[in-house]
């Protein structure tokens, strides 16, 4: 019995490209992979934010209006909801002028349980050197 | 095979309209706090879901369980060990 651990290092804009989406949606469809693997083998998945990627979590997107994409909150609220381990640098939000309070931290509204935490980028490159399979998106 | 769906269940988990791989994994975290012996009813109407991965998970688990094809959907039983 093992767990492979992966750690997704998103660095995209939101809408520019498919990245962080894409990140997003291996992050939660790696949860399911188990019934595929030996017994008892897990894999955990963690899905990080930095540089320009923090504006993932920005709440009240509205990728429809202004682009004609589905809202990537979403996606973000669904890696919530599956208890996904959810870490945004503290750094890129302050050079960003961005607070908590302008961030979408919790899918409390579809029952989620696990809030997303803000950390110093020490913390998430702590978690890079610890996991097996670090992916940048 | 144990005739799970008389029964009435522990908890009822309505994945109506989410898609692969939502269903098990909403399932497997229903599952997690479900007690011992407890049984969880799944709605759901992904074909892959209820058909592959659902009954796939419960039957490596050794847990018992139950599909039931309705006429749009799936009801899926299962009893944690």
């Amino acid at each position: 019995m093992a767990t492979k651990r992966l750690a997704f290092i998103v660095r995209a804009l939101p809408y520019k490209t498919e990245a962080s989406r894409l990140a997003l949606t291996h992050a939660i469809a790696s949860q399911s992979v188990e019934i595929y693997l030996k017994d008892g083998d897990l894999v955990e998945a963690s899905v990080s934010f930095i540089g320009d990627g923090v504006l993932n979590c920005h709440k009240n997107q509205q990728g429809m209006k202004h682009y004609g994409l589905t809202t990537i909150e979403g996606h973000y609220k669904n890696s919530l909801l599956l208890d996904l381990k959810v870490l945004i640098c503290k750094e890129d939000l302050d050079r960003l002028g961005l607070t908590e309070n302008d961030l979408l931290m919790n899918a409390e509204d579809i029952g989620g349980e696990t809030n997303a935490q803000i950390v110093p980028y020490s913390e998430i490159y702590k978690e890079m050197e610890s996991v097996d399979h670090l992916l940048f998106c | 095979m144990a005739d799970l769906k008389s029964q009435t269940p522990t908890q009822v988990l309505d994945v109506l309209g989410r898609v692969c791989p939502y269903p098990l994994v909403l399932t497997k975290k229903a599952l997690e706090k479900l007690p011992s012996g407890g049984i969880l009813k799944i709605l759901c109407d992904a074909p892959a879901s209820a058909e592959d991965s659902l009954p796939r998970f419960a039957q490596d688990k050794g847990m018992t369980f139950e599909v039931v094809k309705l006429d749009q959907s799936w009801e899926i039983y299962i009893q944690k060990g």
